[in-house]
């Protein structure tokens, strides 16, 4: 038991990061009803996705509503019940801070050298004067405060590479094929994981950063996927939209 | 004659009344925004802000724009009953998302970003918006209907328009007018 929780919870954690993001979706056959057909929309409103597993998608889907609502939403509530809203604050500057690694690799992978010398920047000043980055000290300096985060899903976007077919993997949640590339580095790269990329998982210590990641961005993760279905007509649709939505956003940045 | 700085100024000139719609339209949004925080410090729960701020809104959004669009290629097929029956529905259903996320006592602090004018007739006004300690990206699509209203919503990149036009273009092609209007029904009816 204990070894499926150590295997569950950096994976859990991982999707979880991954679906508390906001992002966005739309199906085939709605966006190209959408998009450029539309005489009364010249706003290009309608984002494409392939889904061509839909069934399947939609059954996950359900599932993890499930999981969600009965398993995560516990942990998260005890979460914060048991840490004040500063102490969480900083836990979350924290764990941002160390994914430095991400964010610069994908700003230099991009060419967007600049915005990869403002992350070491803020890597520099939050961590020394933020005191190992409990404190984001970077927001108060005006240059640093509205860096663009980049993960290696954008970089993807940025090489070329399109979303290919929508998945709702199971526990992680909305999701695409280029996304799933992007997520496998985006784990590599956070070094919250190195102790199981370079051990695996025979350390003991290798398993506490990515669980305490999973509990620790779970509040902000599932008040996001709630967000993107509360006053949905249908969740599905309204969750797959957010998700394509907000990726193509930030990869647009 | 030296035509050169006429010749400038000629071809300035939709920069100038871009920019100048631009300013206007922000000061619009400047305005709107004022008077919603203002009536939300007055209420002291989700479901007084609801009532309260939706003839404030319907002076400053423009609800039958948004629900045309959002219900896409199908609307022109709604009678005008249905049309306005369902720019009532999508009204509440609107509202009633922006006002769940209200808590009262808690102040948004509101930073507004420089206008754009992608046409003629329409700004979008990008800010950043930090509420209970999270920031946000909002850009809001403005366009002159009887002077300038908003039309759309952005907020992380996601386009309120387009998530329920997602949604309502597959109701749409199921059932027609009907199954909108049933759909919208549905999802009001339904506690938030």
């Amino acid at each position: 038991m204990k070894i499926i929780l150590r295997l569950l919870l950096p994976v859990a954690a991982l999707a979880l990061v991954s679906c508390a993001t906001p992002k966005k979706e739309v199906s085939t056959a709605t966006a190209k009803a959408a998009v450029g057909t539309d005489a009364l929309d010249d706003y290009e409103t309608a984002i494409e996705v392939s889904d061509p597993i839909e069934p399947l998608n939609r059954a996950t889907f359900a599932l993890n509503d499930g999981l969600y609502k009965w398993v995560f939403t516990p942990i998260a509530k005890t979460y914060t019940t048991i840490f004040p809203k500063p102490v969480r604050k900083s836990i979350d500057n924290a764990y941002e801070n160390v994914k430095f690694p991400v964010r610069f690799v994908n700003s230099g992978l991009q060419g967007k050298f600049d915005r990869a010398g403002k992350e070491a920047q803020k890597f520099g000043v939050n961590t020394v004067a933020g005191v190992a980055g409990l404190f984001k000290v970077s927001d108060k300096i005006e240059s640093l405060k509205d860096v663009p985060a980049e993960d290696s899903g954008q970089t993807l976007a940025k090489w070329g590479m399109g979303h290919g077919p929508y998945i709702v993997i199971p526990v992680l949640g909305p999701s695409t094929g280029r996304e799933v590339i992007g997520l496998a580095g985006d784990y590599a790269l956070n070094p919250i994981n190195w102790g199981f990329v370079f051990t695996g998982d025979a350390d003991d210590w290798a398993w506490i950063p990515p669980t305490g990641n999973t509990i620790r961005s779970m509040p902000d993760q599932l008040d996001n996927y709630n967000e993107s279905k509360a006053n949905a007509i249908d969740p599905y649709t309204a969750v797959r939209s957010t998700y394509i939505q907000n990726r193509n956003s930030a990869a647009s940045e | 004659m030296n035509r050169r700085p006429f010749v400038a100024l000629l071809f300035s000139l939709p920069l100038i009344t871009k920019g100048a719609a631009a300013d206007e339209a922000q000061a619009r949004l400047r305005g709107a925004i004022d008077e919603v925080l203002a009536v939300s410090d007055r209420v002291s729960s989700r479901s007084a802000l609801a009532t309260t701020v939706r003839p404030v809104l319907q002076r400053h959004i423009s609800f039958e724009t948004m629900t045309r669009r959002a219900v896409g290629l199908g609307w022109k097929q709604f009678n005008a009953a249905q049309q306005k029956k369902a720019t009532d529905l999508f009204t509440t259903l609107v509202i009633r998302t922006y006002s769940s996320k209200f808590t009262p006592g808690e102040r948004p602090v509101i930073t507004y970003k420089t206008a754009t004018a992608p046409a003629a007739g329409r700004v979008d006004v990008p800010t950043t918006l930090v509420y209970k300690g999270s920031h946000y990206a909002v850009t809001y699509r403005m366009e002159q209907i009887s002077g300038w209203r908003i039309a759309d919503v952005v907020i992380e990149g996601v386009s309120l328009i387009a998530n329920y036009r997602s949604q309502l273009d597959s109701t749409f092609k199921q059932g027609g007018a009907e199954a909108v209007i049933r759909s919208l029904e549905q999802s009001v009816s339904r506690p938030s």
